[in-house]
């Protein structure tokens, strides 16, 4: 198991770094895009659609460590009662299941729409950049995310001493 | 009534789309089934893009689409928003609808959904923050232009395009991210440019038009009864529903330029002769490049363009 | 109306039961969609339909242009801390404040305005100060009922002050002008430091052990002082000035749209802290991972927000609530007393932001019917969503002091807390009153000409 978790961690930094990267240049492309309009009065004519796109790569791309993380924004009023029963494993187990089944049906949706976009020629309106990598990309990335929520759901039910290792 | 068709919208709840334009639409069903068929309207179910994904998937019946929204999959319904056609958007839109049914329908660039009614908002003029005397003082300037033939009219022009939806307009204005922008007039009154592009600069004919279709699911229309259906398609949808859309624009028109010359400061420039003749040359070259890309889907372009200019010409 | 209302229902059970909020709404809502659609919930034609709205809704949220100031807003606040900047501000309120009774706590409140001013978070704010502040306040001997919640009260006016991400979120779900919710976010923003400062001397006026006067700056000292905030005066001129238009001269020319307002803020902040030896390689990684993370749980928390919208909208419960009010002929100020009474018990239990989400979809419909300004209410919901951040029994940023300071209960500071969401209360029936406090300034802003 042990290994395991270990790749799975190296393997994480990826698509972390490729965010990072993404939002810095949204940055330094945001600054530069209003002071070429200031001063030369010649703005970036492409940033809506590189800020898209690189709201696509930050939001997604984190998605399944954030996921991993326990990141995702939840309220935790019940769980004095749920500890006090020992029952906040299986909770946690049956709810991480049922979300990471139920995450299916988005991601194959997803799919199928990039794959329509890809039929009717797609593309963003400056840069010419195909849609349906978008879809591709989100589609992939929401599919990591519904597997991380399985595994961890499964980990809660079965072996919740890893994950308190990896929090 | 029987069936409730549900509509998927996006503009403002102010804006004529949704104040008059959908209503004038339920009005006309009803009307023709005797208020068997009517309609809700639902707004904000997704953005512009997204509404014929809606559509053919039927997570909403009937919906409105601005084909410059989706680069890529429109290309014939650029015939429409080239600049130089003479008439309203009441004339462009009937002679829409018959350019689609002769030769535009070929590309099947809407397949998936059904087509009730295509039209166009009046010619887009010239909105700026500072006066303009001629047409070059546009190069250099920094104009919000939509996608499609407004964008290439734009570069031809020398500005440079800066893209935000249409209800950022204002605030794009009036922050002063951009010079002006190139829209109907009809927006002069519904997106306040009074207040922030106090200067039409008005091109006869036009700086290019803007192509919408009113799209319907398939099996929601299959669903209905046949004696429905062939009244629908008989008395409303296509050639008629688009000619009340058409009509609709117009009155917006109108009714923003009474609103601009009763506003103080507001000014209202004509393209001098000189100028018109200039732009028509630069329009020529956008004219071919887009009847070339319509060609290349396999429509007759010429015929098309042709048929479009002797019916808007003869309206 | 009753589909939407059991709806409703059991997105509350699902979210009690833990299950995170985008999967809580987004499951409700793609069901409910489908049942709409379809006539049930197992309806294979309802459920193409509804899933269709659902993968939209994926792909469109993350390519809104305007959620880019999320990210970029966020970024800004974490390259402030970086750059030491909370510590300037304190030692700053510090030198004016510091030498009267409960004046640390006063000047832990001033500052906490001041980061407000650059920093879009209140979770940001208070883990922020709590760091700076707590410790001196610890150092002359104050209690720590008042440290802590001078620190935790404080830190809410992170999403009134401008800039707010809640605020930003509040304007991406109804449509409204994001520069205007900002711009009206200022008198009451200022209103509640001047409330929390009240609320400090009334501690201290009840208990005068609890907040001892500090030492007396000298002129010399607070001059001193005063020179080393200019880099948080920066930013926050350049951000709020650029979206007002302020810096619209010749040859500046620098107006910004809200999210080059915040491209511009972070890039200001990043080249602080960078100047200021505060980043390395790493220590810049992990401040845009950190942002990334953030960006990503509130964008999946917002796309399941408006599936569950898109579900209320379709099953017609705004239109009911619509009706329910002008067939019984409520008045108005009722309707609203009744909103800010189901927002202040929501309150005690929710997380700020899920309050947001879960509400505005429902009552905004309404409020902009009765003819209300939906920026007057856009501050109305966030200074009800800033008194829940500080009631029992969850208060979040209660829980972030907690979890800062460790050895204080969060019975403590919830004790301490109390007389500052009381001046809460008065601020907001004050606003509820007196629109005229939110709108003056918005409505300024369309007359700036341009
Ligand atoms: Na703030
Ligand atoms: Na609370």
């Amino acid at each position: 198991m042990k290994p395991v978790i270990l790749l799975a961690r190296r393997a994480s930094l990826l698509p972390v770094v490729l965010a990072s990267v993404a939002l810095f240049t949204l940055m330094i492309m945001t600054f530069a895009d209003v002071l070429l309009r200031s001063a030369l009065n010649a703005p970036i004519e492409q940033a809506t659609e590189l800020t898209r796109i690189f709201m696509v790569i930050i939001v997604f791309g984190v998605m399944p460590v954030m996921t991993a993380r326990g990141d995702h924004i939840s309220v935790d009023l019940t769980d004095g009662i749920f500890y006090r029963l020992r029952l906040n494993n299986v909770r946690d187990g049956l709810v991480y299941i049922v979300c990471g089944v139920m995450m299916f049906w988005p991601v194959q949706r997803v799919w199928v729409l990039a794959e329509r976009w890809r039929s009717y020629g797609d593309v963003t309106e400056y840069l010419a950049f195909p849609q349906f990598y978008v879809g591709w990309f989100i589609a992939a990335f929401t599919a990591l995310t519904a597997i991380v929520m399985l595994v961890i759901g499964l980990l809660h039910l079965f072996a919740p001493r890893f994950l308190e290792r990896t929090q | 009534a029987d069936h409730t068709l549900v509509i998927s919208s996006w503009a403002p709840p102010t804006h004529n789309i949704n104040a008059k334009m959908w209503p004038k639409f339920v009005e006309m069903i009803e009307e023709a089934t005797d208020g068997q068929v009517t309609a809700e309207l639902k707004l904000g179910l997704a953005p512009p893009p997204a509404q014929m994904d809606l559509i053919m998937d039927g997570a909403a019946d009937v919906s409105i689409i601005f084909h410059g929204y989706q680069a890529g999959r429109f290309v014939t319904t650029k015939l429409i928003e080239l600049p130089g056609f003479p008439g309203n958007a009441e004339a462009a839109s009937v002679a829409y609808w018959r350019a689609f049914d002769a030769h535009l329908s070929n590309a099947n660039e809407h397949r998936g959904v059904k087509v009730v009614a295509l039209h166009t908002h009046g010619p887009a003029q010239l909105h700026t923050a500072d006066p303009m005397e001629n047409l070059d003082d546009i190069a250099g300037l920094k104009l919000r232009i939509p996608g499609g033939v407004g964008g290439d009219v734009g570069s031809a022009l020398g500005a440079t395009g800066i893209q935000v939806p249409a209800p950022k307009v204002y605030e794009t204005l009036a922050s002063k991210a951009a010079d002006g922008v190139v829209m109907p007039v009809d927006s002069r009154k519904g997106f306040k440019l009074t207040e922030v592009a106090p200067h039409l600069y008005e091109m006869p004919g036009g700086f290019y038009r803007g192509s919408f279709a009113f799209i319907m699911n398939e099996d929601a229309f299959a669903g209905l009864p046949e004696d429905l259906r062939t009244v629908l398609d008989e008395e409303v949808f296509g050639e008629p529903l688009s000619r009340e859309i058409g009509k609709i624009w117009d009155a917006g028109d109108l009714e923003s330029l009474e609103v601009t010359k009763e506003t103080e400061g507001n000014t209202i420039t004509i393209a001098s002769e000189a100028d018109q003749e200039k732009f028509a040359g630069i329009a020529a070259d956008v004219i071919e490049t887009v009847l070339n890309e319509i060609e290349a889907t396999g429509v007759d372009a010429e015929a098309a363009y042709e048929m479009v200019m002797s019916e808007m010409s003869s309206y | 109306m009753t589909v939407a209302l059991i709806g409703f229902a059991l997105v509350l059970i699902l979210v009690l039961l833990r299950m995170p909020i985008v999967f809580a709404m987004g499951l409700v809502g793609t069901l409910g969609y489908a049942y709409e659609r379809g006539g049930s919930i197992f309806d294979t034609r309802g459920l193409n339909a509804s899933l269709s709205m659902v993968g939209r809704q994926i792909t469109d949220t993350a390519q809104d242009y305007g959620l880019s100031v999320v990210p970029l807003f966020i970024l800004m606040g974490l390259f402030v801390n970086k750059g030491g900047m909370a510590r300037e501000l304190y030692a700053v309120s510090n030198a004016f404040l510091g030498h009267f009774r409960g004046g640390i706590a006063m000047a832990t409140v001033a500052a906490c305005g001041g980061f407000s001013a650059i920093c879009g978070s209140s979770l940001a704010t208070a883990a922020t100060m709590s760091k700076v502040a707590m410790p001196q306040m610890r150092r002359y001997g104050y209690s720590d009922e008042l440290s802590t919640a001078s620190i935790a009260a404080g830190g809410t006016l992170g999403i009134l002050i401008p800039p707010s991400v809640i605020l930003v979120i509040y304007g991406l779900l109804t449509e409204t002008s994001i520069g205007k919710l900002f711009m009206a976010g200022i008198i009451p923003g200022a209103m509640g430091i001047l409330f929390y400062l009240f609320a400090v001397r009334w501690t201290v006026f009840r208990n005068p052990d609890s907040g001892p006067a500090g030492e007396r700056s000298s002129w010399m000292e607070r001059l001193v002082a005063l020179r080393s905030v200019w880099a948080v005066l920066l930013l926050f001129f350049l951000v709020i000035g650029g979206l007002y238009g302020v810096l619209d001269v010749h040859p500046l020319n620098l107006t910004f749209s809200p999210t080059e307002a915040a491209g511009m803020g972070a890039m200001g902040a990043f080249l602080i802290a960078l100047s200021r030896g505060g980043l390395t390689l790493a220590s810049t990684f992990e401040v845009l991972k950190e942002t990334a993370f953030t960006a990503s749980a509130l964008f999946a928390v917002l796309i399941g927000a408006q599936i569950f919208s898109n579900f209320v909208n379709l099953a017609g419960l705004p239109e009911a609530l619509i009706g329910l009010v002008t067939a019984y002929d409520v008045p108005n100020f009722v309707v609203i007393l009744m909103i800010l009474g189901i927002y202040i018990v929501l309150g005690c239990v929710f997380e700020s932001l899920s309050m947001l989400l879960l509400t505005v979809p429902i009552f905004f419909p309404l409020i902009t019917q009765l003819g209300y300004d939906p920026i007057w209410f856009g501050i109305v919901v966030v200074v009800v969503t800033e008194i829940s951040l500080i009631t029992p029994p969850v208060g979040l940023n209660v829980f972030i002091l907690k979890g800062v300071v460790g050895d204080v209960s969060t019975g403590t500071i919830f004790r301490g807390v109390t007389p500052f969401w009381v001046v809460d209360i008065i601020r907001l029936a004050l606003i509820v009153t007196i629109p005229w406090l939110v709108l003056v300034l918005p409505d300024q802003m369309g007359a700036l000409g341009h």
